[in-house]
């Protein structure tokens, strides 16, 4: 079995040379246990509104199993409540998800060597958090593929299961504004931003994406500023460190 | 809504979302970069995220908010200080839920 720990605190090393699969999918798990209840609600809200747009409970929880896409699929309702047809749809739903070809680029640089089944695993259960998540641990060395195979599967069962109680007590639910849903995501993405501003290089190129991020949300038509300002950043912030 | 349009759009959105995570992991862990190349893939997921939370705390539901309106904006600060010092996803997140309830309710 090959053990993908290269660096690890002294401490642990003494402790744990090389856990198995199990243990690290377990750790996988516990790494995205707060995903699971940040997903849960939205998911929830999701079914709810899937539901009052005519999806049985059957097709909103297929569709949060298969696109797995948050945001993707809550404008997806907007639209299709808008009377948007289905090509429309698909397309802007595809937009505001360009932003995954970045992450999937990023996370690439974790996962080289590894077998194209696992990185299509990964893929599929690739979003905002999970990437967040396990970038974070890759960078302390401790993540692999079963680790980052249990944040996706936590990370999903809580979307999945959200969305199905969501759409199956839609009317015992009512509104799930009242419970702060609509917060989950961005409190979810405040806390992986600070874990993410490890170095002031790092701190300064978060500042220069939200100052991007301001200005791209007043010149461009939403949601192109998603992908727009990471690349802008990004480039910046190599340029200035070279 | 026609359930066929709505399969249609189920299947849509889940071909389409797999076929933009995959083929960037796919490719490029099996292509050897320059280092620069590295380095400005490094600096993605602070800036994403950073371009998450602006978009998410500034626009709410695409309205801009001023700062005395916006309790996104103030739950998120809390919800930014209580990660710094206490390393806890899951402690910021249901601080930062609850807060957003409370300056919900004092803001209107």
């Amino acid at each position: 079995m090959l053990c993908y720990h290269r660096r690890m605190p002294e401490e642990m090393r003494k402790q744990d040379t090389c856990p198995s699969q199990r243990a690290r999918f377990v750790r996988g798990l516990k790494l995205g246990l707060p995903i699971f209840l940040g997903y849960a609600p939205i998911g929830a809200a999701f079914g709810i509104v899937a539901r009052g747009l005519g999806f049985t409970p059957l097709q909103a929880a297929v569709c949060s199993g298969t696109a797995l896409a948050g945001a993707g699929q809550l404008i997806a309702l907007q639209l299709l409540g808008a009377g948007a047809g289905v090509a429309a749809v698909v397309f802007t739903t595809a937009i505001v998800n360009l932003r995954y070809i970045l992450f999937g680029a990023a996370l690439s640089q974790h996962v080289t060597g590894m077998p194209l089944l696992r990185q299509a695993f990964l893929a599929y259960t690739l979003t905002d958090e999970t990437f967040a998540v396990n970038i974070d641990d890759s960078r302390r060395e401790t993540a692999s593929f079963a680790s980052m195979a249990g944040v996706g599967v936590i990370a999903w069962a809580g979307w999945v299961l959200g969305t199905t109680v969501g759409a199956l007590a839609a009317g015992a639910i009512g509104d799930p504004t009242r419970f702060g849903v609509q917060f989950a995501m961005p409190a979810m993405f405040t806390a992986l931003l600070v874990a993410q501003a490890e170095d002031r290089t790092h701190v300064l190129t978060a500042v220069v994406a939200a100052i991007f991020a301001i200005g791209l949300m007043l010149i461009l038509p939403d949601p192109w500023y998603l992908i727009v300002a990471p690349i802008l950043a990004a480039t910046v912030a190599t340029v200035v460190h070279r | 809504m026609n359930s066929s349009v709505i399969w249609a759009v189920v299947i849509g959105m889940a071909v389409v979302n797999f076929a933009i995570r995959f083929p960037s992991i796919a490719i490029l862990s099996r292509t050897e970069l320059p280092a620069w190349a590295k380095r400005w893939l490094s600096y993605i997921p602070v800036s994403a995220m950073a371009t998450l939370v602006v978009g998410g705390v500034v626009r709410p539901d695409g309205r801009w908010l001023g700062p005395l309106e916006n309790p996104y904006l103030w739950a998120a600060a809390v919800t930014g200080v209580v990660y710094w010092r206490l390393r806890s996803f899951l402690g910021a997140t249901v601080v930062g839920v609850i807060c957003f309830l409370a300056f919900t309710a004092l803001l209107g």
